[in-house]
């Protein structure tokens, strides 16, 4: 029976992801279609046409598995890798050191701001 | 070989490259044995190996792909349960997610610049920090070749979630809420999924930063070419 939950669930997500390709190719987004789906979801949650329940199985086994979904894409380096010997080298580093930059500053903004709040309360 | 048994085996293959990779990890459990690493690195170097071209390799991996579309439409779920918490939360990610857009941005083409990096080259390094579909639009819109983006989008993912708690430990980030949007900011959906991993909170916030950092890089990234090309 699970198994068929679990269909059924991943078989809604669909829906709201065509749906938000949908939606994207006929306004001519930037915003991926998967992301405009994930806001059609979440609209629904909120407005309690669809209980978050409905699709919880099917939902959590996606999310746990997320790294797998990826592996395709991140081994499409394979088609750069000369990119990480030589002068493509600095571009890597480049992207990498600026990634981190990233990550400290809106990590430290975040925390000087929800440090305050949680002050106030 | 027919088509139709290379992708299944390439699939079946993925698969068992993952399970492997997770009870690896599970063992010897450090950011560098993370299964989106060894797992990347296992089909790398099988693909080299073995000689079967990439293209091949999609035919059965592009099925694996394809369920990424309904992973990031199940991220609704963890928002949804964590929506009095965002609420509350609303204008510290709002603020910190803009502030690390333009960071990424900037030091992309400051750090670029000053390395003596050719334009088209620039223009693919700078949406790294978002999903790789915006992030391939965004370079295209300003000349940069988005196959190309996409590598650099997989470098700030897997950079990103690997240094982590590194950085975290070093910049004395501790708030969940603020590991969440560090790692949602600069890791797009491979930090994302880590997040997740940690705890439905930094799942959520790191979803939110991931979102509005794709909305944000989208329109100020344009914008800010005029300027600099």
């Amino acid at each position: 029976m699970d198994v068929i939950r679990i269909i059924m669930h991943i078989m809604i997500l669909y829906f709201f992801y065509y749906a938000g390709v949908w939606i994207q190719e006929w306004f001519n987004l930037v915003i991926p279609g998967s992301i405009i789906g994930m806001l059609l979801l979440l609209s629904l949650f909120y407005t309690k046409l669809i209980k978050p329940k409905w699709i919880a199985m099917g939902t959590s086994l996606v999310l746990s598995h997320m790294p797998l979904l990826f592996l395709p894409v991140t081994a499409g380096t394979i088609v750069y890798l000369e990119l990480f010997s030589g002068s493509g080298l600095w571009l890597v580093a480049i992207a990498f050191t600026s990634t981190l930059f990233v990550m400290a500053v809106s990590g430290m903004t975040a925390q000087i701001f929800a440090k305050r709040r949680e002050q106030h309360d | 070989m027919t088509d139709w048994a290379a992708a299944i085996l390439a699939a079946a293959g993925t698969v068992l490259v993952y399970i492997g990779a997770r009870k690896f990890y599970q063992r010897f459990s450090y950011p560098i044995t993370l299964p989106i690493v060894t797992g990347t690195v296992v089909i790398i170097v099988v693909l080299l190996g073995t000689g079967i071209s990439y293209d091949t390799y999609m035919l059965g991996g592009r099925w694996i792909e394809h369920l990424l579309g309904p992973a990031v439409v199940a991220l609704a779920y963890p928002l949804y349960k964590q929506r009095k918490m965002l609420k509350m939360y609303f204008f510290p990610l709002l603020v910190s997610v803009t502030v690390g857009a333009f960071a990424g941005v900037l030091s992309g083409y400051y750090l670029s610049r000053l390395a003596g990096v050719e334009q088209a080259l620039i223009a693919s390094v700078l949406p790294k920090s978002v999903t790789t579909p915006v992030a391939m639009e965004v370079a295209a819109s300003i000349g940069g070749p988005p196959p190309l983006a996409a590598v650099f989008v997989m470098v700030a993912g897997i950079g990103g979630v690997v240094t982590a708690p590194y950085l975290f430990k070093c910049c004395k980030i501790n708030h969940v809420l603020a590991k969440g949007i560090g790692i949602g900011s600069a890791s797009h959906a491979i930090g994302t999924a880590k997040a997740l991993e940690n705890s439905e909170i930094e799942g959520a916030a790191s979803s939110v930063a991931m979102t509005l950092s794709a909305v944000i890089v989208s329109i100020i990234i344009p914008l800010l070419a005029l300027l600099f090309f």
